[in-house]
């Protein structure tokens, strides 16, 4: 079977507006994209990348509703007066969660899935399953039910899944959104491998773009519905000159981290019937002080801040905190936290605001102007930060946070860290899960590793410790940071 | 906690039985649990669900643990049924005269409760969804309905998770559910359908993006790249319901109790 050719992909003022806001998601946009080429879009959240990739795909507006102008063509083909099903057998889009993309139960007939739907004889289907599985690296898995996969090995499946369609052009967004650092890298190791493969033409949006330079792709800043800057990336200075860092200043400890733990942990041990998620685990978290805690996708760090937060019972020793103590949590995904019926409302439900605190409060949120709004109409990152700030205002003393900056740009995530180092320095402990390495080497006063080996530490510490083990990826300087 | 009613991937027991014998096992316990008025029969065909899951790798414990709702709601039914209903002869008295024939009204009622749910919940755990939707593409259903079958077994994982997420932040947040008044009614059902709901409008989004852009609904037809082979348990299967239906006549027909 022969690879994949390249389509080259044509956007000529293409306008895009969706029918609840006053603003255009993308405003005349004009791009020619070669075939073979890589392309790495980045941009601040809400600024497009993934509306342009959707209506490259086809997606809109025959899938999700939008008054939409301008054209697209990919190899030729006006996608925007083409069925999605048509266009997917030129372009093929990868999205951000990969749990959300499976559609049957086994790794095998998930890749199959599409060649099936193309009407192609059982052999032909079988020889593009194998050469999916093989491009990607996941032959091993390919009787394994998709529910017992990692999330590094599912954004593999989807990626796949769409490779046997043989699409020519390959969208992926934010694929590493979900993924832990390690299930980014086979990801990133799986791009690099494709692109040296298959005369594929490649669109990715992503914020970590440090691992795409060996793609050497031509970079694309996209900044409210527009696209600002384009220019090829080679080094990691190419990026910087571009002002898009890739680290975070190390934030200066509390003046006042008080030794007096909010909460102590003794030879805590919990599972869920399928081998310990948390394995005799002691530790303390102070007042003041932020634990960030790291490791691979599926090991336990969400289900340690339900143990922490009270929503599960350690099956052996115990947990020490004050019963009066007031807990938040910033949950993964904020629609599941997210109850009224405005935006006020939400901010409002443990007491009232005076109208210029809530002013300034969403302001500061970038959340300006949509007091009356419905919380769940809003895009996510801006539904994150409202339940960062409805979190917050309750000023509890243990704070706990699950991925808090998933799919915030530079200046949100600021805004979010300055609310966390408020609370820090008002005495609450903070304790911060998250895949983003470089926040937490900067945020974090100790970091705890979870994973087949635990490691409890300094930041310093740790990641020397990953780092001497070969866990790359769990240390800053994969990201593009010096440790 | 909710119960997991999904299924689970297994090669033991009736794991290795086609999906359409898996179905035929369920019609005959179905038929049982429908046709006759034999209490006997019934009860001997809940141990039958009881000793298949065993056979199929789930212990009776653990399948029990996972029904224990509707045990309770079948203890309910045997319960309403035994004061409602006066035929026969008072045995005692609890708040109202018991009799036999509410007894036997409560035993009829819950024992058929219990073994259609019972064999329901052992065909949704033993039956891989995707192959049933396959077989039933090839007995001639349109595979459009065959896949909206799949994704509807698909999203009641997916709901039990959201709405157990959904209460923890309620909890998290001090909001107590109440049904005490319409108003707290009215607050519960917004405060906990409203994010299930957005979960699940959202979720639909991006399975029907996966899969419109592998081309599903491109041609009236598509091609199934498995085979579904014939086995040593499917002809058990089949068995299985032949006897259950023989079973159910021969009761029918010589009145067992």
């Amino acid at each position: 079977m022969s690879s994949s050719s390249g389509f080259d992909v044509s956007v000529d003022e293409l306008t895009v507006r969706f029918p609840d806001r006053g603003r255009p998601a993308l405003e005349a946009i004009c791009e020619q994209i070669d075939a073979g080429a890589a392309v790495a879009l980045t941009g601040p959240s809400g600024c497009g990348k993934s509306t342009l990739l959707r209506t490259v795909a086809g997606f809109i507006p025959s899938l999700l509703p939008a008054e939409v102008s301008g054209g697209v063509r990919v190899g030729g083909l006006d996608v925007m007066h083409a069925d999605a099903a048509v266009v997917a057998q030129r372009a093929g889009l990868v999205q951000q969660d990969p749990e959300s993309q499976m559609c049957t139960l086994r790794v095998r007939q998930e890749v199959a899935f599409g060649p099936e739907n193309l009407c192609l004889d059982r052999d032909e289907i079988a020889r593009r399953v194998d050469r999916a599985l093989r491009t990607t690296g996941i032959e091993k898995l390919a009787e394994r039910t998709t529910t017992t996969l990692s999330g590094g090995e599912k954004q593999r499946v989807a990626i796949a899944s769409i490779l046997a369609m043989r699409p020519g052009v390959l969208l992926l967004d934010e694929p590493t959104a979900h993924l832990d650092p390690a299930g980014a890298q086979q990801l990133f190791d799986t791009l690099h491998r494709l692109r040296a493969s298959e005369d594929m033409t490649l669109v990715v949006a992503e914020h970590r773009l440090h691992p795409l330079l060996p793609l050497r792709p031509r970079l694309a800043v996209m900044d409210g519905g527009r696209i600002v800057t384009r220019r090829p990336t080679r080094r990691r200075e190419d990026l910087l000159a571009l002002g898009l860092r890739l680290v975070w200043d190390r934030v200066t400890p509390a003046s006042s981290i008080v030794h007096r733990p909010t909460l102590r942990w003794n030879d805590v041990s919990f599972d869920y019937g399928a081998g310990p998620l948390v394995d005799r685990l002691s530790l303390a978290v102070n007042a003041g002080e932020v634990l960030g805690v790291i490791g691979p996708n599926g090991v336990g760090k969400t289900t340690l801040l339900r143990l922490m937060a009270g929503l599960e019972r350690p099956q052996r020793g115990n947990m020490v905190r004050d019963k009066d103590q007031t807990i938040g949590l910033v949950f993964q995904h904020p629609h599941q936290q997210i109850f009224e019926r405005s935006v006020r409302l939400e901010l409002e439900m443990d007491g009232p605001l005076t109208d210029s605190e809530r002013h300034a409060l969403l302001c500061e949120a970038h959340l300006e102007g949509l007091d009356d709004a419905p919380p769940l109409s809003l895009s996510l990152g801006e539904q994150r930060r409202l339940t960062v700030a409805a979190v917050l205002r309750r000023r509890p003393d243990l704070v706990l946070l699950d991925e808090p900056f998933i799919g915030q740009d530079r200046h949100n995530t600021a805004w979010i860290i300055g609310r966390l180092l408020e609370a820090r320095d008002r005495g609450a402990a903070l304790v911060l899960v998250s895949h983003d390495i470089a926040l937490v080497d900067a945020l974090s006063d100790r970091v705890l590793f979870l994973g087949p080996q635990p490691l409890l530490g300094s930041s310093e510490e740790v990641f020397a410790t990953l780092a001497e083990r070969g866990e790359r990826p769990f240390t800053p300087g994969y990201w593009g940071g010096q440790r | 906690m909710i119960p997991r009613i999904e299924y689970h991937p297994s090669s033991r027991g009736l794991h290795r039985a086609g999906p359409v014998s898996n179905l035929l096992v369920l019609a005959g316990f179905l038929v049982a649990a429908l046709s006759s008025s034999s209490l006997s029969l019934k009860g001997g065909a809940l141990l039958v669900v009881l000793a298949l899951a065993w056979f199929s790798g789930e212990s009776p414990r653990r399948f029990l643990g996972s029904l224990r709702f509707v045990l309770w709601f079948g203890a309910l039914l045997f319960a309403a049924q035994a004061l409602s209903v006066r035929d026969g002869t008072i045995l005692f008295r609890v708040g109202g005269p018991i009799t036999d024939g509410g007894l036997i009204a409560g035993a009829q009622m819950t024992l058929r409760f219990l073994l259609i749910l019972g064999a329901s919940f052992l065909f949704v755990l033993v039956t891989d969804p995707d192959r049933l939707a396959h077989a039933l593409i090839r007995l001639g259903v349109p595979y459009r309905y065959g896949y909206a079958f799949i994704l509807a077994l698909r999203f009641v994982p997916f709901f039990r998770r959201e709405l157990e997420l959904v209460r923890e932040a309620q909890r998290i947040r001090g909001i107590r559910p109440s049904v005490r008044s319409v108003a707290g009614l009215r607050r519960t059902i917004r405060y906990t359908f409203v994010p299930v709901l957005v979960a699940a409008l959202l979720r639909v989004d991006s399975i029907a993006m996966s899969m419109k852009g592998r081309a599903f609904g491109l041609y009236s037809k598509r091609t199934p790249s498995e085979r579904v082979g014939w086995s040593g348990v499917d002809a058990g299967a089949l068995a299985l319901l032949a006897g259950g239906i023989t079973m159910s006549v021969l009761s029918r027909r010589w009145g067992w109790p």
